[in-house]
């Protein structure tokens, strides 16, 4: 690394600026690799799994503003329209994936024009409604499961059916997913549409008094998050080979998905992919520490992490990390 | 006639903050609105600029009725505002600030990005690009908010006390850049406490007091207006007026 000096004197790294993407890919690459066994493997596809749909959530959440924690309900679209493809119809699971992206689009459209009339919390508590109502619903109708939920094939009956022994195939086909969505948010970054939607966030008013269609703008950004948020879930459903209504549309799927982007950095590209690397394996260590009677311990771990978050870095720990790394910086550069 | 205000009423409950209020302003115009604190300036500002739907009344814009058409419709058809408190999108760099003025005539990047450049150097902001612009004091601020809208090539700005608080100097060089802007052919409706701004750049002057429009012409005639003076200070106290100037 070499130090130059700013444009206002202060020293900044000058680093090109693809090395920590080359570095960030290569390690998760190679990480099956390194770590092969299949605990391992296990917490890899987990986090992977968290990644994406924290990703998702941060086209609305992040980049937008627009807190949403019933970002579950496309989720759990996702998750049950590959089973309820391979129940009813016998189909491959995957087949289901398009028919979730068209749902969840849907419902995002259908939702986000009433609830973005409202603001702040607002927004944030009729999504949660929204997100309930769709998990008690989906409890009580028997088509797809009521409360026992939907499984798939049990054995594959080809490679198509993507049921794996091993979680190897699952882990690569989920970072290629993870890839084209980070590279679809890098892209929206430097378009319109990033600038529209981080206006938005920074001020309503403002950003309406420029010409920026703040209502359809957040319309467009909701049904972005809720396609990928679908397809996260549908590969949770086709790696799981089973869903309910609580692992599908339970809260805890909205507010995982929250805590990781906020924890990482809301509003970064790379925030949320940080807020699972913490997060995922803390979640693991937790489990397994305490087995099965640390159940609750997950949401005492939430809650702690949304106070931490909330006191002393809003900004997630990207944030956190801009602020004191240039002072470690300078002051090893003084020394 | 590029703007028409005719009759605007806006009421909150039975208050009418705005009554009956007219304005017509020529394309090429610098025309001010004076009042004291709460005489419905801002009120009939926000009207003009699609925030606030009128009671009653009508605005045309270009021969296009506007009375209950959205901000971002004004933003589309050519008026741009500037907010009295300046509503700087605070993470983003004073560049992007810009750019989403920029974006409403360039969508694509690239376009939109050398517009928002060229408008940065004009408005003497080029020392500033790639800063965070919450780091801006009030003066960086108030030449953000104004290059922001003139991104999105207004054909009529809406200036809401875009001038004040600023120290002398900053102040004429402020004056200097308005009338840089107005030379560019932006028509500009200006809203202002000092009377010093008002007073060199306008031609044309509104005063308003609760609500009604009580004088109107050249601003050296207003200023002297018995009317605008007794809204201003009361009867019988002319010694004050020296302060107000």
């Amino acid at each position: 690394m070499v130090a130059a000096t700013g444009p206002h004197g202060q020293s900044v790294k000058k680093i090109p600026a693809l090395t920590p993407t080359v570095l960030l890919a290569a390690g998760l690459l190679l990480y099956p690799l390194v770590f092969s066994g299949p605990f391992y493997l296990d917490i890899g596809v987990t986090f992977l799994l968290a990644a994406i749909s924290a990703s998702a959530w941060n086209i609305v959440g992040g980049y937008a503003g627009q807190v949403s924690v019933g970002h579950a309900m496309f989720f759990g679209l996702g998750a049950y329209s590959p089973l309820l493809c391979y129940t009813l119809f016998g189909w491959a699971p995957i087949a289901g994936i398009p028919f979730g992206i068209a749902f969840s689009i849907a419902l995002a459209v259908l939702i986000g024009i009433p609830t973005f009339r409202l603001t702040g919390h607002y927004f944030s508590m009729a999504t949660i409604a929204v997100a309930e109502l769709i998990r008690i619903y989906f409890g009580t109708w028997d088509l797809v499961g009521a409360a026992i939920g939907l499984q798939g094939p049990a054995t594959a009956r080809g490679w198509w059916d993507l049921t794996f022994r091993s979680e190897l195939p699952y882990y690569y086909i989920f970072l290629a997913v993870l890839a084209i969505l980070l590279c679809l948010t890098s892209m929206i970054e430097r378009r319109r549409f990033g600038y529209y939607l981080r206006a938005i966030k920074a001020g309503e008013r403002a950003a309406r008094s420029l010409g920026v269609s703040v209502q359809q703008t957040k319309i467009r950004a909701l049904a972005l998050s809720a396609a990928f948020t679908s397809v996260a879930g549908s590969l949770y459903s086709v790696k799981t080979g089973f869903v309910d209504p609580e692992s599908g549309f339970g809260i805890l799927v909205s507010v995982q998905m929250v805590i990781i982007a906020a924890l990482g950095g809301a509003g970064r590209l790379y925030g949320p992919l940080l807020g699972a690397l913490i997060l995922i394996p803390l979640q693991s260590a937790t489990n397994t520490w305490f087995g099965g009677g640390g159940s609750g311990l997950t949401f005492i771990l939430y809650g702690g992490i949304i106070v931490l978050i909330a006191r002393y870095e809003p900004g997630g720990v990207f944030e956190l990390w801009e602020n004191v790394a240039p002072r470690i910086w300078r002051r090893k550069h003084a020394a | 006639m590029l703007l028409e205000a005719d009759a605007v009423s806006k009421a909150f409950g039975s208050f009418f903050a705005v009554r009956e209020a007219n304005l017509s302003v020529d394309e090429g115009e610098i025309v001010g609105l004076i009042g004291p604190n709460g005489a419905g300036k801002s009120t009939f500002f926000n009207c003009l600029a699609g925030d606030a739907v009128p009671t009653s009344g009508r605005i045309i814009f270009a021969s296009q009725d506007m009375t209950y058409a959205p901000p971002e419709a004004h933003a589309r058809l050519g008026i741009g505002r500037t907010f009295q408190v300046p509503a700087t999108f605070e993470g983003m760099t004073v560049l992007d600030n810009v750019m989403v003025g920029a974006y409403l005539r360039h969508p694509h990047h690239n376009d939109a990005r050398e517009c928002a450049r060229q408008i940065i150097e004009l408005t003497g902001l080029k020392a500033q690009t790639d800063i965070a612009a919450h780091s801006l004091g009030t003066p960086g601020r108030k030449r953000l908010e104004i290059a922001r809208v003139l991104a999105t090539t207004p054909r009529l700005m809406l200036l809401d006390e875009s001038l004040a608080g600023l120290t002398p100097t900053e102040l004429q060089e402020a004056i200097g850049l308005v009338r840089k802007i107005h030379e560019t052919g932006v028509t500009i409706v200006i809203v202002e406490h000092i009377m010093e701004v008002i007073m060199t750049l306008a031609r044309r002057v509104l005063a308003f007091n609760q609500g009604h429009v009580i004088a109107s012409g050249k601003p050296e005639d207003v200023v002297k207006d018995e009317a605008v003076i007794e809204a201003y200070l009361g009867r019988g106290r002319h010694s004050y007026r020296s302060r107000s100037a």
